[in-house]
């Protein structure tokens, strides 16, 4: 593969983590996000001043990075406990512009100048979109696996409940804050670790990284894919990420067009497929399907 | 007969409004109590109060002996004080199976730990099947919640009630806005529940209904009890006729 396919891949790669991430919180646990990339930036910046400034090891940082995340998550998730969902949808949309500020103005953040990051070494070679990639889509594939596990737990109950019906899950025993302040640091961390591998592959990061545009970019991902499954916002965050690149070759427009396209994309889905692309409900997945049970013969079940 | 619930000088307030204005309540072990009351007596009201939808703004509830007013839903569910909804509260995007599994969890639900217990086990899924049955609700089992009736699903909630093996069941209006031959499933059901010796607070509209299927009934008026006593004499209680069709104009 060339240098671009794999420069290509290793944001695809990032931005399907943030969707997968951002799914654990919408997508299972029902909770209005609209700030996913003020974490992804609290997750990148962490990372990076630890390494920069402090010359922490690179995957030392890359975990107190996730795990810094992780705790401003938890104070978002007590904050979410007060909220209904519309309210908490604009707080999440406030603190992404107040943590683009931060980012934008302290002195340890690099401010306007934004702060450029030594890529780490691998074995003594110095890492590259390459490596990153395959970093990368380790991380996707352990958190793909972990959150298998937990839909097939209690856990993964007790959030398919909330979502639906809070009132009704606390009547069968569901603590439902508790629930909802884990859901909100499991998918701000994994954001954060996001953010941290970002960081240290671009080399530099801004605070533009990680504006209010990237959260909808990330949401736009999660609801075109098929939010609360896990292919969904996987495919969802290739087809938004690769789609633009490939596009270029014919014409300007949808990358120049980004945000336009994602938010016009966003709002079709959301009137006329709300399941997604690729949710249970989709013609695709169910088009597929019926191809895939007259080629095999088999009645399988829809999964 | 021993004393399962107690409730003692329970008030609910809302501001200036009294839902819940002192009220003394016993429920004993494998007793029916009904409820009945106009609409805005506040039947409702002291369920939320005793299952911990609402913190009581004064009073006692004393269940097996323990304290246990002003504690969480979450906490309620889990000592044994289960409960169905006026409004039926489905998990929608769930099958009907799905729904009883998550009540079946009411021990489970610990936190960070219940991740690492899973959820389908055989003996959890039997469980499931054998309340589905005894509701009747086996033909429904794989059907999305939001896809099935409004029959179907007041037994689903009684099914997921059920299937946390409660100490006290209390349901409110288990047949409302149901047909005739509804209603009759549901009561046939409250009546086998009876036979099995277990303890049930009813609040049902229907007064052939509670009549039927309560061994004693409370009348709530305003957040007050106006009468209480078996169902023949609640019947012919003065104060009730009032309370029910309105007071005899005494020109």
């Amino acid at each position: 593969m060339s240098a671009y396919v794999f420069s290509i891949s290793a944001t695809a790669a990032v931005f399907v983590l943030l969707a997968l991430s951002l799914n654990i919180i919408t997508g299972y646990a029902g909770q209005a996000m609209m700030g996913q990339a003020a974490f992804f930036g609290i997750g990148a910046y962490t990372a990076a001043i630890l390494t920069e400034t402090y010359h922490v090891n690179f995957w030392l940082a890359l975990i107190l990075g996730m795990l810094f995340t992780g705790l401003c998550g938890a104070v978002l998730g007590l904050i979410s406990l007060r909220l209904q969902a519309d309210f908490l949808a604009i707080t999440t949309i406030g603190i992404n512009f107040v943590m683009v500020a931060l980012f934008n103005n302290m002195s340890i953040t690099g401010a306007s100048l934004g702060l450029n990051v030594t890529k780490p070494s691998f074995f003594g070679r110095q890492m590259g979109n390459q490596e990153f990639f395959f970093l990368t889509l380790i991380v996707i594939v352990i958190v793909c696996l972990l959150i298998v596990k937990m839909r097939r737990s209690w856990f993964g109950m007790a959030l398919a409940s909330i979502n639906n019906d809070a009132a009704a899950a606390r009547s069968f025993g569901i603590d439902v804050s508790r629930y909802q302040i884990l859901a909100f640091i499991i998918g701000t961390a994994i954001a954060g670790l996001a953010g941290g591998i970002y960081a240290h592959r671009m080399g530099y990061i801004a605070s533009s990284d990680f504006a209010f545009t990237v959260s909808i970019q990330i949401l736009s991902m999660v609801v075109i894919g098929g939010i609360g499954t896990i292919r969904g916002p996987i495919l969802g965050a290739l087809l938004l990420s690769v789609l633009p690149e490939a596009l270029r070759f014919v014409s300007d427009f949808v990358s120049d067009y980004r945000s336009l396209v994602y938010g016009g994309l966003l709002v079709l889905m959301v009137r006329f497929m709300p399941g997604g692309l690729f949710g249970s409900s989709s013609p695709i997945v169910r088009g597929s399907l019926w191809v895939f049970r007259k080629i095999t013969g088999k009645g399988g079940a829809a999964a | 007969m021993n004393e399962l619930m107690r409730v003692e000088d329970l008030k609910m307030y809302f501001g200036g409004l009294k839902a819940i204005d002192g009220l003394d309540l016993v429920i004993n072990e494998g007793e029916t109590l009904g409820i009945i009351g106009p609409n805005g007596a506040g039947k409702t009201t002291l369920f939320n109060a005793i299952c911990g939808v609402y913190k009581p703004t004064g009073g006692k509830v004393i269940f097996k002996g323990q304290e246990v007013q002003g504690q969480p839903a979450y906490v309620m569910a889990r000592k044994g004080i289960a409960r169905t909804f006026q409004i039926s509260k489905p998990l929608a995007d769930l099958t009907i199976l799905d729904n009883v599994v998550a009540a079946a969890g009411v021990h489970e639900y610990t936190g960070m730990r219940s991740y690492f217990r899973k959820s389908h086990t055989p003996e959890v899924i039997a469980k499931a099947e054998a309340v589905l049955e005894e509701t009747g609700l086996t033909e429904v089992r794989d059907k999305k919640a939001s896809d099935v009736s409004l029959g179907y699903l007041r037994r689903l909630e009684i099914a997921r009630v059920l299937v946390t093996d409660p100490e006290l069941i209390m349901l409110d209006e288990p047949c409302a806005g149901l047909s005739n031959f509804a209603i009759n499933e549901v009561t046939e059901l409250i009546l086998k529940l009876k036979e099995r010796k277990k303890s049930i607070v009813l609040i049902e509209h229907n007064l052939p209904i509670t009549m039927k299927v309560c061994d004693r009934i409370m009348v709530l008026s305003y957040g007050k009890k106006i009468a209480e006593g078996p169902p023949e004499v609640v019947k012919h209680d003065k104060q009730v006729i009032e309370a029910y069709l309105g007071e005899e104009d005494e020109a």
